[in-house]
Formats: C-alpha cells, structure tokens, sequence
C-alpha cells in the first residue's frame, strides 16, 4: 500500500487537485519520457541530478553534491512518500534514479519502477526462480540493485542471468545466463555499465565456485570477456596454488560491484575469499583471491592487483568497495584507491605505483597482523588447522562486510560501517559436492573481548589515517553510509531508524522514525525538480542473522519485510 | 566452440542417462531410519534449522529441503554426503554444534519428507556415512503432511507477472 502524506494544508489540496486536472496531460508526457543514460551521463554521474548507479558514480565514493538538504534544516525532514513491499526477507538494495524513474530489487529478484515524487508503481517483473532450489546462495536471497544504460535497465539474477528490460516500460528486451543455477554460482550484486558494457560477478567462494567478472554487450548480451580471479595451470599467478585440480574450486567470487576510472581506463574489482575456506588444504597465497584487481576493462585483461590479504583461512572476502579518490599524506599527493577491508584494515593504496600508501586498523584486527614492506603478513597463531581451534578477530563477517563506506571529499573524510566481532574457529573435513558448500571449517562469531557494542560508525581523516569520530551501537551496523555536501552522512540502523549524522562531527542531527523494519540497505539521494530526496529500503535480513553465532541473539527481535522510504525538506 | 560442443554432449549424455535414473527411482527406495528417529527430528529441526530453511523446509534464506529441486538427479545427492554435510556445516550460526544424534535424526525427518520410509532398524552414524543411496524425491511416496503447507512468502505478495520471455 502506497501511503502518501500530504505537506500541505487542506485548503491547499483542493487548489492541488485543480493543478493536478489541468496538468494531467503533462504528467502524460512524464510517462513516456525516460532520459537515456549515455556514457557521458555515467561518466558524469557524481553531479547528475538522480542517482544512476549503485554507488551513485564511478568512483564508488557514494557522495552527492547536493546541499538543499544540509546539518542546518535536516532536522526537518519528513516522509515524502513510502510503498509497502512485503517479503520478510534482506532488503541489500540501492534505489536507482534517472529523470523521475526510481527503481528497486527485492529478495528473489522482484523489480520494481516507481515515480521518483508520487511513488506510483509504474511497473513490476519478477524473475522466474520455479525450479531453482537456491541451494548455492549463501547469505539471503538477496539482490543489491539495478544498473542503467541507454534505455534499459539491468539486473543480475540468483539464477546467473543478466536481464536487461526496457526501462519504461519493464519488457523484457534480452536475458543472458552466465552460468547454471545451483552449481555453485549465484548473483546478488548491482550490475556496472561501462563503455556499452553490462558489467557482473558471480558469487560462490563458500560453495566450491572458480568465480569471474564478465563483460556482455549492453545492447545484446553477447559476452565481450569473462575473467577469473583465480588463475588456471600457466596463467599469472597460478604458482601461488597447489598444483592439481584444487583451483577448479579456488572461489574468489566477484560478488560486489567494482569501481572504474576514466582516466587511467582501469576497472577496479574485489576478489575474494579462495575455497574451500581452511587455508590448509590449499598452500600459497592463492591469488587474486581477497585481492583488489586492476581490470582493462575492454579485454578484461589483469593490469595489476594488491592482495590485502594472503592464503586467507578466515573468509576475509576482499570484495568491498576499492573507492577512487586522491589525498595528501605527509605532504604528498596520491590518486587512491580507498577500501575497508573485512579483516579489519582500511587499506589506502596509490593508483600511480599500486603500492600500499597506508593501512590502519579500523576493527580490532589480529588475523592479518601487521605488513611489511607495504604486504600485509597474517599471525600463524591465528591459523586454525583439523586439530586447532583458534580465537581470532575480526570474525568472518568482516570488520566491516560489504555495507558501503562513503569518501566525503569536502571533509577528507571516509565514514566506515563498523561490527565488533571476532571467532573461534577450527578445521574440519570436506568435500566437493556441486550444490554443497565447501568450507572445511567450523566455527562461531562471538562478541570482541575488547568492545562491549555490536557495532560502529566511524569517520577516519584520508589525510592523516586518524580516526575523528565514532558513533558506537549495541547492535551491528549492517548499512552503508552516504554523504552530501550538505555536512551530512546517512546511515541506517538494525533498529529501523535512518539518521543523518554531522559529517565534522558525527553529531546525529536527525533520527527517522522508526521504520518498519531493520536497515541493511545503503541510503540514497536524489533532485527532482528543485527538491532532493533522500531514500532508502527498509528491510532486514542478510548474513547477520544466518551466520551471526552469539550476534544473532542481539538481532534476533528485528522485525521482517521490506518497505521503501523517500524524504524530503517539508515545502 | 570447443565449450558448447562438450556442454551438447554432455546433455546427451545426461538425456541418455535419464531413462536408467528414473528406472532406479522407480524401484522402492530403501527404509534406513525408524519413525522415532524422523520424530525427534522434526523437533530438532523446528528448533535449530527452520528459522533459515522454513518450518516446512520450503526453503527460506537457506535452499528448501524438499521435494523435486532439492532431491533430484540432477544434484545427485547421496545420503552420505547429506549427512556428512549437516553434521560438519549445519547450522550455519553454529556449524557442528549439535549431537551425533541430533544429526541423525535430522537426515531421518529429511529422508521422511523426501519420501523415504520408516522402517524397524534406526540409522547409525556407521549406515550414513557409508550410504551411497541417492537422495531423490519420492512423489509417490511422500506422506502427506499433517499440516497444511503454504508455499506463499509471508509477506503481502506482489502481483507481478511470472514471465522471462522476452
């Protein structure tokens, strides 16, 4: 049910409704015109009036230049509108916006295209998952977002299609599937656009997958390329696995969405955890598993790589955003790349030489204990083999999982959603079955001895590596951050407040009300108009409370089923 | 090119090989567990694995547990690894956490509602993880079940068209 609540007085809405009858032909022409997404728009995407991609723009800083609403009047935000969706399942999905079309994914791949002022429903699709059992899907039946070329709109499937529709109207204009459902492959991740290109990953590090970023032709979905993060016998990097078959099932899924830079024409995409997850069935540093890649991104062509972290034994996927931004550390410039890392180090790493600027720990990091020589080296202490249990921090949820951060370039600022978890861990026996997950250990998230709250929102200073502020919550903070250049950072929480926070400060200057459901959603914003909106799905679910161990306990009373929020500043 | 090839040959082979599965699956499946041990997993289920995987096993975050999709051939599931799989990974919050007889009696309740039949002689952790019987779903002789099952979503449903044609 769409419920609508009106800003203006009464007297007013007789005087809107007779707007509305002499302006209905207008909103006709709204309806048939749908602002084609050239390559020059997504390359200018970061000042488009909408939000056109998941992290709004190439650099995946998820900022917007937008400063109508600011930390003076935010405190004056209401509900623009709002649309029940139902499914009590995890809602991961950024809104997308061009011109006044919004669109968004639910859990099993639902679609939906709304009216970016009203929230009238202009179309739906549903991806037809009967006969697809989800069996290698591993942290919710979940979908994170469209992405938009030309007049079309795309989306990636749990059944491994790319499927692009007509954005006005939801026809179905190609479907491409990249590979069988249920074998090991899924896909939950926003789709990139680049260059003419469909840009995807598959997920399956935890079901003995030999994940790959592929490239289809936006018009077509004929395939242009097809990399994997895990080399094959000869290939770059292959030395650093076991000789034999084991690479067949080396994971290194590809399951978040990765970043591009005009300029040096480079794609920026995660590799993450190698399979089967117990490191010692598998000697080597296993590359480019946990790895950020530098993609040509018209052959697909491996340019350079920096693994964060080595013959990984604790899921520390290094599939979270590698956000593109340039700072300036101890008197010198540096075009970066930025990245919050699941084993709990924020990476800052030079585009120009590929080496490690700086790392600093923004979670309490024992795992990966330190580097040398700008490598990071991990604690052999912290290796859990058949006979050993371990205690190691961060858990396998990350210090931070793929929630995204937000690179404020007015502030220097990145805002870091933050879990203070750490695990006990051990190995176990195991075997490749395709449709069974392949892991070979056992394990338990519990609380970090060290922090008596689930979780965090922290600010840390690009140009020093301090940390300048930290807003800490008893429950894990599940969501991404978004920041404008009104001094604001949103966020939402598991307790089903979105707020907007101080970006100098980490003050909250504004507390939603509490929406229907917990937050693990990232917010967006967006400028119809003359009014910017900000928005967000409401919806909880997600890896936390499958894989949460003593966590599950502290989210175990969220309450279930999706709903879409927009605000705006009350006119 | 050298892909499609194989992959058509390999659904050849897969069309050839079906007629001999179906002749397998038509032979009466084999009783492995006892009423009691499906009984008391059942309960351990509802407590330690429906809160992923449905109170029906329809499936929710984690894959449904029965019927055609889960128990194919196609997967090609035997029980062993079933079993031996459930007892290392499962629960997921808290892998390995449940007894040797806790994990038994959850593959019995998972054999029970795929269509297996009870029988006099309770499963061992010696017969399962030795078993080298396929998992398939058993249509005909699936029981109904006692409770009436819902297959729709809890939440309000969307009204949306099932179509992927183009």
């Amino acid at each position: 049910m769409t419920r609508f609540q009106p800003f203006l007085p009464r007297r007013s809405l007789w005087r809107l409704a007779l707007w509305a009858l002499l302006l209905a032909p207008l909103a006709g022409a709204f309806a048939a015109g749908y602002p084609a997404v050239t390559n020059a728009r997504l390359a200018h995407a970061a000042t488009d009036n909408g939000w056109l991609m998941f992290l709004r723009d190439y650099t995946g800083d998820s900022y917007a230049p937008f400063r109508q609403i600011n930390s003076r009047n935010v405190a004056d935000l209401k509900l623009a509108w709002d649309y029940d969706i139902g499914m009590k399942r995890g809602f991961e999905a950024s809104p997308i916006v061009n011109g006044r079309y919004l669109f968004v994914t639910t859990p099993k791949d639902h679609l939906l295209a709304f009216d970016a002022v009203t929230g009238k429903v202009l179309w739906t699709y549903q991806e037809n998952l009967t006969g697809v059992g989800l069996k290698t899907v591993c942290c919710d039946v979940v979908n994170r977002g469209v992405a938009l070329y030309g007049n079309n709109v795309y989306m990636a499937t749990l059944d491994n299609y790319v499927v692009a529709l007509d954005a006005k109207t939801g026809k179905v204009v190609w479907r491409r599937q990249i590979k069988p459902a249920d074998v090991g492959y899924a896909m939950t991740l926003a789709p990139l656009t680049v260059q003419g290109m469909v840009i995807v990953g598959t997920s399956g590090g935890e079901y003995g997958a030999r994940d790959f970023v592929v490239a289809l032709d936006a018009k077509t979905g004929r395939e242009i390329w097809r990399q994997y993060t895990v080399p094959s016998p000869g290939q770059p990097g292959s030395d650093t696995w076991p000789k034999g078959g084991i690479y067949q099932h080396g994971g290194g899924s590809a399951w978040l969405t990765g970043t591009f830079d005009p300029a040096s024409d480079t794609l920026f995409w995660g590799g993450g955890n190698p399979g089967p997850w117990l490191a010692t069935l598998r000697p080597g540093k296993n590359l480019f598993t946990d790895s950020l890649q530098a993609f040509d991104p018209r052959t697909g062509k491996r340019k350079w790589y920096y693994q964060y972290t080595p013959h990984d034994s604790w899921d520390y996927d290094g599939v979270n955003t590698p956000m593109i931004t340039s700072l300036t550390y101890h008197g010198r410039r540096y075009q970066a790349i930025v990245h919050a890392d699941r084993n709990g180090w924020l990476y800052v790493i030079d585009r120009d030489t590929h080496k490690l600027i700086y790392a600093v720990p923004f979670a309490h990091t024992m795992s990966v204990a330190g580097f040398r020589d700008g490598l990071p080296y991990t604690d052999d202490a912290a290796r859990p083999t058949i006979k050993k249990q371990i205690f190691t921090c961060p858990s396998f949820l990350g210090g931070k999982n793929w929630w995204p951060a937000s690179v404020d370039p007015a502030t220097h600022m990145v805002y870091v959603p933050t879990i203070h978890t750490c695990m006990t861990m051990k190995g176990a026996p195991t075997f490749y079955k395709p449709g069974l997950a392949y892991l070979g250990e056992t394990f338990k998230v519990v609380h970090d001895p060290n922090d008596s709250n689930w979780g965090a929102l922290q600010a840390f200073d690009l140009d020093t590596g301090k940390r300048v502020w930290d807003h800490e919550s008893a429950r894990p903070w599940d969501d991404g951050a978004m920041s404008t250049a009104g001094g604001l950072v949103f966020s939402g929480t598991e307790g089903g407040h979105l707020l907007a926070f101080d970006a100098h400060t980490g003050a909250v200057l504004w507390r939603s009300p509490k929406l229907s459901s917990g937050i693990i959603a990232p917010p967006v914003t967006y400028r119809v108009d003359g009014t910017q909106y900000v928005a967000i799905l409401a919806g909880y679910g997600g890896a936390t409370p499958i894989w949460g161990g003593e966590m599950v306990k502290a989210v175990a009373d969220v309450p279930r089923g999706g709903h879409l929020y927009v605000f705006s500043l009350k006119r | 090119m050298a892909g499609r090839l194989l992959q058509a040959f390999l659904s050849a082979a897969l069309l050839a090989a079906l007629p001999v599965q179906r002749g397998k699956a038509a032979s009466p499946p084999p009783a492995l567990y006892t009423q009691s041990q499906a009984r008391q997993g059942a309960s351990t289920f509802e407590g330690k694995c429906a809160s992923c995987h449905g109170h029906h096993l329809e499936g929710g975050v984690g894959p449904a547990l029965e019927g055609p999709v889960f128990a194919s051939a196609k997967s090609g599931f035997t029980i062993q690894q079933i079993y031996e799989f459930l007892s290392v990974e499962m629960p997921a919050y808290a892998p390995g956490s449940l007894s040797r007889t806790q994990y038994l009696d959850i593959t019995a309740f998972l054999l029970q509602q795929n269509g297996y039949p009870a029988g006099s002689r309770a499963l061992t952790d010696r017969i399962a993880s030795a078993s080298t019987v396929p998992l398939l779903f058993q249509a005909a002789l699936k029981a109904p079940a006692k409770v009436a099952k819902s297959r729709a979503h809890a939440g309000r449903p969307l009204d949306m068209p099932k179509t992927n044609a183009p």
